[in-house]
This record gives C-alpha cells, sequence and structure tokens, in this order.
C-alpha cells in the first residue's frame, strides 16, 4: 500500500468516525452529544459564536475562494 | 363575534380562488390520511409560503454564480464575503430564534469527539508540514479535485451557506 493511499484511508476513517460518532449522538442511548449540541454549547459566549462563525467564514474562504 | 372573526381571518373573505386553494388543499390532506392511516402528517398540508421558495431559488442562484468563479479571483473573494457579511448582519443585528442549546455537556461524550477531531487535525498538519506531496496530500489537494467541476462547487457552495444559516440559529 502506498503513502497516498494510506493518507487517503487515514482521512476517510476519521470522517467515518466523525459521522458515526453524529449517528450514536442521534440514537440519544448514550452521553455522545450530536455536532449540533456541542456546536450549540460552544457558541453560547459571544467570543464562542463569533469564533465558529468566523471558521465557517474561513472554510468557505478556503475550499471556494482559494 | 362569529363575524369579527370572519372580517380578522383574511381567508374567511377570499374569493373563489382562495376557496378552490382551501379545497385542494384538504383534499391533499386526506389523501395523506388515506394512504397513512394512524400518522400525523408533520409537514401542515397548506403549501409554503412562497417567500421561502423564491429565497430558495436566490440561494442556488447565486451558488450557481459564485461556483463558477475562477479560484483566486476577486469575484471569488467577494462571492464568499458577501455571505459571510449578511449573516454576520443577521447574527448580530436581527438573530432569528434560536434552537436553544443544552445547559451541559458531557465531558466524557465530548472526549470522543475532541479525539476526533484533534486525529483529523494532527494527520491534516502532518501533510501541510510536507508542503502537501502526492504521496502525503493535505485533505484539502484531497478535495480540490473533487470541487473542480461547475455543479459539484455549486452544491459545496450552497451546502455551506446552508451550514452558516444553522450556525446563526444556534
Amino acid at each position: 500500500m502506498s503513502t497516498r493511499a494510506i493518507t487517503i484511508v487515514g482521512f476517510v476513517v476519521i470522517i467515518a468516525a466523525l459521522a458515526g460518532l453524529e449517528i450514536l449522538g442521534r440514537r440519544k442511548i448514550n452521553r455522545i452529544p450530536t455536532l449540533g449540541e456541542w456546536l450549540g454549547y460552544a457558541m453560547r459566549p459571544r467570543a464562542g459564536r463569533a469564533l465558529i462563525l468566523l471558521g465557517w467564514l474561513w472554510l468557505g474562504w478556503h475550499y471556494f475562494a482559494r | 363575534m362569529a363575524a369579527e372573526n370572519a372580517s380578522a381571518d383574511p381567508r374567511a373573505s377570499a374569493s373563489p380562488a382562495g376557496y378552490e386553494e382551501r379545497a385542494d388543499t384538504a383534499s391533499r390532506a386526506g389523501a395523506w390520511a388515506e394512504r397513512h392511516p394512524g400518522r400525523p402528517r408533520l409537514r401542515p398540508a397548506s403549501p409554503r409560503p412562497p417567500g421561502k421558495a423564491l429565497i430558495g431559488a436566490g440561494l442556488i442562484g447565486y451558488a450557481w454564480v459564485a461556483g463558477g468563479t475562477a479560484p483566486f479571483s476577486t469575484k471569488a473573494l467577494l462571492s464568499v464575503l458577501l455571505p459571510g457579511a449578511v449573516l454576520g448582519l443577521i447574527a448580530y443585528g436581527r438573530p432569528p430564534a434560536r434552537i436553544p442549546p443544552p445547559e451541559s455537556i458531557d465531558l466524557g461524550g465530548m472526549s470522543y469527539w475532541l479525539v476526533c477531531i484533534a486525529l483529523l487535525f494532527e494527520w491534516e498538519a502532518s501533510a501541510f508540514r510536507d508542503n502537501s506531496p502526492p504521496w502525503h496530500p493535505s485533505l484539502t489537494a484531497l478535495i480540490n479535485p473533487l470541487l473542480a467541476p461547475h455543479p459539484v462547487k455549486s452544491a459545496a457552495f450552497a451546502v455551506w451557506m446552508l451550514a452558516g444559516w444553522a450556525l446563526v440559529r444556534r
């Protein structure tokens, strides 16, 4: 297996794990929060809200303006 | 009293066309009940307000135009900054009804997220540190070719704008 393939598999595994956490969080049979819940919690203070929105803006600039 | 209610309700004095619309709505609700007995209809049977359809069409049109801009151009930069400015103004000027956040988050449950996010950043940083060569590409280097076709980029742009709106509502 080439190093490129290993890198891609690594990304796929991590993203699949994140998707799995979201699914587990939505089932409400454990303590894992959903993405929306912990983002909402992080956005309770004004600074957290500004940081998350700036992160969203950075993501748009990074993928669509560059 | 009934006359007052009738005058307060604009639909009560509707034209025959309005009556037809109500009859159509009622027949659709009846069809739902026939097809799914015992299941409540989640979406109201009334037609969607035209404002939402217009906003949706506007967003799709904007995403299509933004998806067609050349990378590193001023137009591409402005196409990203404009939704950012609009959502920033809405978030701080006229915030919409927010989805109430939880009072607390379980640290044990949150730790799974933190580990995965840390892994993603570490994996990305290791590729970024190496200047993202073909044998060790960064996530951006892998995603950019996928976003190259105009329809895909426009769809991703629309998803990004919807994600921004979802964040503003949080």
